[in-house]
């Protein structure tokens, strides 16, 4: 090989690493801190994050922030991160970009997907409603409940079982309707079947239990955005107090909801990505492969170098697309929702909170009791638990 | 024979140039656009004083200030001519009742009603008043002191003046949304209500309605 051959060949291989290797870097990435603190670290990483992450982050740090009981911040970081998700409509420079050929998905600015923002709602609702608002309350259920449409396929849409469910006992205490809210929860009912409405209660009790849903890229460049289901010991709540108790069974499960949401517009244009990224790689393989038999000859040594830097170009763009999928989620979510009412005087009570497995039996270790102030009539006295701090 | 090597090598030399700067052109479009983390509006966006009316450039498809200030004007003009106020024997006394939100956007309940009376009480020099149910924990307590002397007063503190209410002005806010793969549509009824204390008549009412509709990218579909 002569010497301007092995320097032609040296810089296009120089310029196939360079290529690789920039595209695969993507510039300095933020650590999350892991103090312990979840409330603290997540409170950072709103601040340092890259902005594209900033909803993510206030989605997990409410949500760690109610386990705390600082539902002041967890209401502000939520009501910052709707407005997100809300204001999305119309010309997205970021979301635009995450579409190219060579720009990552996890580029554009997160919103999260139906399921997650259908929970920042869901939360979103339980603190208006412990603040007193049970109409902002009732907004946020039926936003998380449009938030449900996105669905490929009509079946699975806007069936949250609680979301009807509370929409229509706020309708109630608000002296409107709320028979076709009832009517359509019932429906929606896969697992437990809500009863009817106590609308004379006085304390509304949320929780949820189990590990949420979690994603992953499937594929052969992982192109494809799957969902890992979450996982419960616990199928059930027993609560008691003063000799009185209710049972809450599981009335939304997250997993199924994550993954009966169907394909989105972005797994096709994914898709498509994958298919040019297979196909300039093979065309790249075969054209170096072919140049550099050519190469050797020296009749057709032209023809092989120029088919050599042809295929190099090819892989250059082959290793520079990049369809994978976001795989960002909120990470801290429950697997089941559930929610339940009674009757207690004003005052303070202790609440016997048990967790039951799928056969009826106490699971140990889980069982805990919570002090509660209820609240002077005619207030609500809103309550939140959850199994996981 | 020595012209036709040196015009070979001098091709060869060329076309090795050629596929160099072309290889190179490509890997930097390729790394630039490959790799560029653009970050929208890096620095910022420095503040902007704007109008309450003027549509900012963070919108959805919820209640924005914007209606707000349409909504309020309109009303506000509306009971401002209403039969029941301009022929009212002496002032009328109206209670703000706050609104019924019945849609899905959480928003601050109170502000409707708060700006509907400020625009009366500059605009229509006192044709009507409004009483400060809002405030009569304070105005309580400024009673009960003077009743018992801690602080000074310049009327009998014993007088009940506390105002009743001759109307109640009211409202509620009613939506609609579609959602489909073209987008989502919202529809709002904004209604308000004069409500006579006495009688429960519903003695002035006015409405305003808007639509907005609009799609994300396909980058969220």
């Amino acid at each position: 090989m002569t010497a301007h051959r092995s320097i032609v060949f040296g810089v296009l291989l120089i310029l196939l690493a360079w290529g690789q290797w920039g595209c695969a870097s993507s510039g300095k990435s933020y650590r999350p801190r892991w103090t312990g603190d979840a409330v603290a670290d997540g409170l950072h990483a709103i601040t340092n994050a890259p902005p594209k992450d900033r909803v993510l982050w206030q989605m997990k740090t409410a949500r760690a922030a109610m386990f705390k009981g600082k539902n002041e911040l967890a209401a502000e970081l939520l009501d910052d991160a709707l407005v997100s998700i809300e204001g999305r409509f119309g010309p997205d420079k970021e979301a635009r970009k995450s579409r190219r050929l060579f720009q990552d998905e996890s580029k554009k600015f997160f919103i999260g997907e139906p399921y997650e923002r259908v929970m920042a709602y869901y939360y979103r609702g339980i603190l208006y409603w412990m603040e007193g608002d049970r109409g902002n309350a009732r907004a946020c259920f039926r936003s998380a409940q449009v938030h449900d449409s996105d669905s490929e396929q009509n079946e699975y849409r806007n069936d949250y079982v609680l979301m009807d469910y509370l929409d229509g006992l706020i309708s109630i205490k608000l002296s409107a309707s709320g028979d076709s809210n009832y009517k359509r929860a019932r429906e929606s009912a896969r697992l437990a079947i809500p009863p009817p409405y106590s609308a004379d209660d006085n304390v509304m009790i949320f929780a949820d239990y189990g590990q949420g849903p979690t994603k992953f890229a499937a594929g052969e460049y992982g192109e494809r955005l799957h969902i890992r289901a979450g996982h419960s010991n616990a199928r059930e709540i027993r609560i008691t107090t003063d000799g009185a108790g209710i049972h809450l069974g599981p009335y939304d499960d997250l997993s199924y909801q994550a993954s009966t949401r169907g394909g989105r517009v972005m797994d096709h244009i994914l898709a498509n990505q994958a298919v040019f990224k297979s196909t300039t790689d093979t065309a790249g393989d075969a054209a170096l492969l072919s140049g550099i038999i050519l190469a050797q000859g020296r009749k057709t040594q032209d023809v092989g170098l120029g088919l050599v830097a042809a295929g190099l170009v090819s892989k250059i763009f082959s290793a520079a697309a990049s369809p994978q999928a976001d795989t960002r989620d909120w990470d801290n979510l429950p697997d089941y929702l559930t929610f339940g009412t009674l009757t207690l005087a004003p005052g303070n009570h202790a609440l016997t909170i048990e967790y039951l497995d799928g056969s009826g039996n106490v699971i140990p270790g889980m069982t805990r009791t919570e002090n509660v102030v209820v609240n002077p009539l005619p207030s609500d006295t809103v309550l939140y638990f959850s199994d996981t701090k | 024979m020595l012209e036709y090597v040196l015009e070979e090598n001098h091709m060869k030399i060329r076309f090795v140039n050629t596929v160099i700067q072309t290889t190179l052109s490509l890997v930097v479009v390729a790394f630039v656009s490959g790799c560029a983390s653009g970050v929208r509006n890096p620095s910022g966006v420095p503040v902007t004083e704007m109008q309450a009316d003027e549509r900012g450039f963070v919108a959805g498809l919820g209640i924005e200030s914007q209606d707000m200030v349409a909504v309020t004007d309109k009303m506000a003009r509306s009971l401002s001519n209403t039969h029941e106020i301009n022929n009212f024997d002496g002032t009328p006394r109206i209670v703000l009742d706050p609104i019924i939100n019945n849609t899905r956007f959480p928003i601050q309940q109170d502000i409707f009603l708060t700006r509907m009376r400020a625009l009366l009480n500059s605009r229509t020099q006192g044709k009507m008043r409004f009483l400060a149910r809002e405030r009569m924990d304070a105005l309580h307590q400024e009673r009960d002191m003077k009743r018992s002397g801690e602080y000074t007063s310049t009327t009998d503190p014993n007088v009940q003046e506390f105002k009743g209410a001759d109307f109640f002005l009211t409202g509620k806010l009613d939506g609609q949304t579609t959602r489909t793969s073209a987008g989502t549509s919202d529809y709002i009824l904004y209604s308000f209500q004069l409500i006579d204390a006495r009688s429960s008549e519903i003695l002035w009412e006015d409405f305003a309605e808007m639509k907005k509709q609009g799609q994300e990218d396909a980058s969220y579909r």
